[in-house]
């Protein structure tokens, strides 16, 4: 279940606050689900979020655990290693700065409003290093929403040192900084406040009484945002975008109106499809596969992206491309399959509402949006749900929609040889493994919160997590994998990790991208685990497999090489030990890079 | 509101007010009663009261008249004012 991405989808009505609150109190306490443990410090009232947090994440499968700092006692908290912030072991400290606050240091600011602007942020970056250097949590720093005075009118742009645009330069400051803090991410309640619309989401009486920084009506979407910004962090994110064609991505219907008659045109009745398929061509460009389900006839559906010259879309950015008469829960499985991610990681867009309420019920992972009747109103609705929120951006996704259209090259291929071991060994596999760096670091932090189900432990490390590793590398065997091949290159595609725990070496986690299933990756690298231990004068080799609803797939990791199974817990849990002597390497189809090939392919 | 709202009416829809942000369905309100009288009346669930209220009776407080109530007859006597 995506119940998290689900909650996006609700309407507005399912974000009422005092429903909300109620909704916290009862809610059942279930042992089962994963905690999260959230850390709420501000300069405003923070009281309001507790339950509003609990109840969110509830729905989404988690139970959340807060903590409140001291009131507008940030400092207080950060800066003493031994404080009840630290105590409390947060997994994300959300740092709640209201704009109401800014603006009363900066009418009693001593000096200039250049210097208050520079204080400012250097004080928030001071506190970000502060809580990096003693916790590896999340951390959420929320931007200042736009005061509604403006001391000049419309000349405060040209005067820099009035309030307006010294709140607009410290939002600008804020997310400048944040880009060179992996772990710090801009809760952007300023984007929040002007969808709202500011002179609705300030309600000063609120503030002078209890330090609330907004209307109450609009705490719920502060605190989704903190959930939704929190869920893409344990790898919760939109990977696929599913796309009907007839209404959906041009007006009209291909196979009745022909390919000169469907509205596609950049102006007129055809600029909301274009716009809308503009939005989709950047989203692929950013990573996110797209696929098309169709009920159509396959020539027809096909003839735009091939012929029509006003189509922003073309067959380049379509991961899958099924058209035909089944139904469509059918045909996303089959794109499910094609591409091997989760339903879960897919947003089904489609103009028919029988279409829309059919894939919600065969296929309750797959998120499904309402998209309003009028075309004109689909990216706005689409956008105002905000599905693809993230938690990195690497030069891998720039390069995945090609990558999947390579590997659908490859699958055509697979069946003209005569049996899978010759056509393993034409693909002329390279492997790339080393310990990890600064460069491949946001790639490592990535696979580790998107991979699902080629995942032995799910352990989602954050950036930060995985920086300590790197950096405390004592007793630690971080590595990556890079493959390559002749038709292309697969990326950073597995991660591993081990532990020196007495005579043993501890697999702690071993993860992979399902792209390279069934490429003999795993055995390269387990072989390569295995001579690790070797030269580190180990006797064994020892690995865990947690189970969880998505890595079925792994259960039987351990086995295949050999290994034994040592315990098994009532939770499923399993625990394995292989010795040095007894391990074979098994077949694998790749080779090693040597250094100088790596210069050569560029990495 | 266009039709004139007694005092007893007030307390009737007021009293559903306070069992919803209270969470207790079998509130009942006197007017001597305070914010210390009512479990979980704090200042976040003050704020919520005043806003319900107004949401409710559609009409507006100022922070001056918030922070002058002190009992729940003062509520019901603001409400009866500004209702009319």
């Amino acid at each position: 279940m995506n119940s998290d991405l689900r909650m996006q989808t609700e309407t507005s009505s399912n974000l009422d606050y005092c429903s909300l609150i109620s909704e916290a109190k009862h809610a059942r306490f279930d042992p089962n689900l994963p905690e999260i443990r959230i850390a709420l410090l501000g300069d405003a009232s923070t009281q309001q979020f507790v339950p509003l947090l609990k109840a969110l994440f509830r729905r989404a499968g988690f139970n959340a655990v807060v903590y409140e700092g001291p009131f507008a006692g940030i400092e207080l908290d950060v800066y003493d290693a031994d404080s009840p912030l630290y105590r409390f072991r947060p997994d994300c400290i959300a740092l709640l700065n209201a704009s109401q606050a800014l603006r009363i240091q900066y009418y009693a600011r001593p000096g200039t409003a250049a210097e208050f602007l520079q204080g400012t942020v250097e004080r928030m970056e001071r506190i970000w290093s502060a809580i990096q250097a003693r916790s590896t949590a999340l951390i959420l720093q929320s931007n200042f929403v736009l005061p509604l005075e403006r001391l000049f009118g419309n000349y405060d742009h040209k005067v820099p040192d009035s309030l307006y645009p010294v709140t607009a330069a410290m939002n600008t400051q804020i997310a400048e900084r944040s880009r060179s803090h992996a772990g710090v991410v801009v809760n952007d309640i300023e984007a929040i406040a002007s969808w709202v619309g500011r002179r609705a989401w300030f309600d000063e009486r609120l503030w002078f009484l209890a330090k609330t920084f907004c209307a109450l009506d609009h705490c719920p979407l502060v605190a989704q945002n903190m959930v939704q910004i929190v869920l893409a962090n344990r790898g919760r994110v939109v990977k696929c975008v599913i796309l009907d064609l007839d209404n959906t991505l041009w007006g009209g219907i291909v196979g009745d109106d022909g390919l000169n008659g469907i509205k596609l045109s950049s102006h007129g009745d055809g600029e909301p499809f274009h716009l809308l398929q503009s939005f989709l061509r950047e989203l692929s460009r950013r990573g996110i596969l797209l696929a098309v389900c169709s009920k159509n006839d396959s020539n027809n559906a096909m003839e735009p992206f091939l012929n029509h010259p006003e189509m922003v879309l073309k067959l380049e950015h379509i991961a899958a491309f099924v058209a035909n008469w089944d139904d469509k829960a059918q045909n996303i499985r089959r794109i499910q399959e094609l591409l091997n991610i989760g339903f879960d990681s897919m947003v089904f867009l489609d103009d028919n509402p029988f279409e829309r309420n059919l894939v919600r019920e065969l296929l309750p992972g797959v998120v499904v949006p309402e998209l309003p009747e009028d075309p004109a109103d689909y990216l706005a609705a689409i956008s105002s749900l905000n599905l693809f929120e993230t938690a990195s951006f690497s030069a891998e996704d720039l390069k995945r929609a090609q990558m999947y259209r390579v590997e659908a090259t490859r699958r055509q291929e697979q069946s003209s040889y005569a049996n899978v071991e010759e056509f393993l060994s034409s693909l002329d596999m390279r492997i790339t493994v080393e310990s990890w760096d600064d460069f491949h670091l946001p790639r490592v932090a990535q696979l580790i919160q998107r991979s699902n189900q080629f995942n032995l432990t799910t352990r989602r490390l954050s950036e930060a997590q995985c920086r300590a590793i790197m950096q405390e590398p004592a007793g630690w065997l971080p590595i990556y994998a890079k493959l390559t091949d002749r038709l292309g290159d697969h990326g950073l595609i597995s991660v591993v990790t081990c532990e020196v725990s007495g005579s043993d070496l501890a697999i702690r986690d071993w993860l992979m991208s399902c792209r390279v299933l069934a490429r003999t990756v795993e055995q390269f690298l387990m072989a390569h685990v295995f001579d690790c231990a070797r030269r580190l004068g180990l006797s064994r080799v020892t690995g865990e497999y947690v189970p969880t609803p998505k890595n079925a797939m792994v259960r039987d990791f351990f086995a295949q090489f050999g290994f034994q199974k040592i315990s098994e817990e009532a939770d499923g849990r399993t625990l394995w030990a292989l010795s040095l002597e007894t391990f074979r390497p098994p077949a694998t189809y790749i080779r090693q890079t040597q250094p100088a090939e790596l210069a050569a392919i560029g990495s | 509101m266009t039709t004139q709202l007694s005092p007893e009416q007030i307390k009737t829809e007021l009293t559903g007010i306070f069992r919803k942000v209270f969470d207790d369905p079998l509130l009942t309100l006197r007017d001597d009663m305070k914010a210390a009288d009512v479990e979980g009346w704090d200042s976040l669930s003050h704020i919520t009261l005043i806003v319900s209220i107004e949401r409710s009776f559609r009409i507006k407080v100022t922070l001056a008249e918030i922070q002058r109530l002190n009992d729940v007859g003062a509520l019901i006597q603001l409400i009866h004012q500004k209702v009319h």
